[in-house]
């Protein structure tokens, strides 16, 4: 019974985490926006407006779930419970430190984009379920965008797998570091498997997987709707797109999976591109660096510091870049990173034949 | 009762509560939704016997692509169309319906008659399989045999399928052609 009893702890922890990211998240978005835009952002509630988000949550929370008379009740009702849980059930599979991943499943990475896929369909429920026009244009917008960026996040992702031989994400995040058990090889000729730190990184490893980083990077924006690919929620054109008619709390939860979305991208992209928990520094001749800064403690801490700097990465090209256009939008994806992608996986294969 | 067992029953009553209600329901698009509970119970199913891949796959196959491009072509169509397809004449069962009632009966016998014959329970395959220890542990790694199998055993079909998909490519490009531009 007590092996149950963990799983909801875990459950429960990692739902409080997501929660407190997302209010995390909007607060430094809204400082990081301010400090590109040259103003100030939030400064009234709080030191330096630091209790801004918990108020916003709070007056959230006290709103009316209003219910447009026109829409289907239960599509509208369930979609932003579908659209969070896609988002959430995918941190399942994700490892924090060595040893310490809530679901040790051996399919990690496949089970994640297949999870992930979902929220498209909560999106359309949404969109479709809101009997709005701007709502439903929101909705097609986002599924086929989604759509079309999974192609070549996954064959970034293919090239990735291709090195490390490995679904399971513990392994693939093994490797990458001291604690591995195979020979590694930075740039395919020196051998670094007792030096570690960033030489042992999947992207140096095989110095095409940077190629991949950048493309799964791009695709990643786009399905997190996140500018410059936020078409399915243009303020100019759809109002808000297909969250348009929630309120309150619903509202809330739409938001809450956009940010834990950012964060599960960013997330996948650090453990299979950039050393998942391993430590960024090297062993030095007899300083050993790697090996100290390497366990659990510093690994949560790693990820973390990792994963948020692609968050910051995520919102600072959120605030430079203006939106696509829906042509310039599939042009990118479909005549530029799909063949590049293509390219990146035959280059595995090379690799991992006469290289590795 | 184990939870494996409860889990099983669970999933099944699922499965079977929400497929029927996707054939009975008029309103066409929730039963598509529906139709979602259905594919991703059976994904659970799946699990439950050792397929974890299987099960992925049905996921990414099913929810992320087949459901999604049905509601992409359900929303494009115009609302006119749709009503018209939602008001059907009569009841679930009726006398126009009979011929589809007598296929689904006779089909439903089948099954029945197919799992009676069976004897799920000593398959002498299945004993063989158990004598010789040659079974699956719940935390094997089975893509490897998978792959292995794919390209070795299951080639002509795996390239079959590979070639019916590209024909189904070339088609949607020719079909969503421009009319009129002869070449």
């Amino acid at each position: 019974m007590n092996y149950y009893l963990t799983y909801f702890i875990v459950a429960v922890g990692l739902f409080s985490f997501s929660a407190f990211f997302a209010l995390f998240g909007v607060y430094a978005e809204r400082k990081i926006s301010a400090f590109i835009q040259d103003r100030l952002g939030p400064t009234e509630t709080g030191k330096f407006g630091s209790l801004q988000t918990l108020a916003d949550i709070l007056k959230m929370i006290q709103k009316e779930l209003i219910i447009p008379a026109a829409a289907d009740k239960w599509l509208f009702m369930l979609a932003p419970a579908v659209i969070f849980i896609a988002v959430y059930m995918g941190f399942a599979a994700l490892p924090w430190a060595p040893g310490l991943v809530p679901s040790k499943i051996n399919l990690g990475i496949y089970y994640i984009f297949a999870i992930i896929s979902i929220e498209t369909l909560g999106i359309l429920m949404a969109g479709w379920g809101s009997n709005n026009k701007y709502s439903i244009l929101g909705a097609m917008r986002s599924a086929a965008q989604i759509i079309s960026y999974e192609i070549p996040a996954g064959f970034a992702i293919i090239s990735v797998v291709m090195i490390a031989q490995s679904l399971d994400l513990q392994v693939v995040a093994a490797q990458q570091g001291v604690l591995s058990a195979e020979k590694i090889k930075f740039v395919g000729f020196w051998d670094v498997t007792n030096i570690g730190g960033f030489f042992s990184w999947n992207i140096f490893r095989a110095p095409h997987l940077i190629i991949a980083f950048v493309i799964y990077f791009i695709a990643s924006l786009a399905e997190s709707n996140r500018a410059p690919f936020d078409i399915p929620e243009a303020e100019s054109e759809l109002v808000a797109g297909f969250h348009t008619e929630f309120t309150g709390i619903r509202f809330a939860l739409v938001f809450l999976a956009e940010y834990s979305m950012m964060f599960l991208v960013s997330m996948i992209g650090v453990i299979l591109f950039l050393g998942a928990w391993n430590s960024p520094l090297p062993n030095i001749g007899s300083v050993h660096l790697a090996t100290w800064t390497t366990g659990m403690g510093w690994g949560i801490l790693w990820v973390t510091l990792k994963t948020l700097g692609l968050v910051a990465v995520q919102m600072w090209i959120r605030w430079t870049l203006p939106r696509f256009r829906v042509d310039q939008l599939m042009n990118l994806c479909w005549k530029v990173l799909t063949p590049l992608a293509f390219i990146c996986m035959l280059i595995s294969g090379i690799w991992r034949l006469w290289l590795m | 009762m184990s939870l494996v067992r409860v889990l099983f029953y669970l999933m099944s009553f699922i499965a079977i509560a929400s497929a029927l209600y996707a054939a009975s329901t008029k309103n066409l698009v929730r039963s598509i939704f529906v139709f979602f509970v259905t594919l991703f119970a059976l994904a659970g199913l799946y699990v439950l016997a050792l397929a974890d891949f299987v099960a992925v796959t049905q996921v990414v196959i099913y929810v992320g692509g087949i459901l999604v491009l049905i509601l992409f072509a359900f929303m494009l169509s115009g609302k006119e169309t749709l009503d018209v397809m939602q008001q059907q004449k009569g009841k679930f069962l009726s006398l126009a319906k009979l011929p589809a009632i007598l296929l689904s009966v006779a089909f439903f016998i089948v099954l029945i008659n197919v799992i009676i014959k069976a004897d799920a329970d000593n398959l002498t395959w299945v004993k063989d399989a158990i004598n010789l220890k040659n079974t699956i542990a719940p935390n094997d790694v089975m893509i490897d045999n998978i792959g292995v199998n794919l390209m070795t055993r299951y080639l002509l079909p795996f390239e079959a399928i590979s070639i019916l998909l590209l024909m189904a490519l070339v088609g949607a490009a020719h079909l969503s052609r421009k009319e009129g531009s002869k070449a």
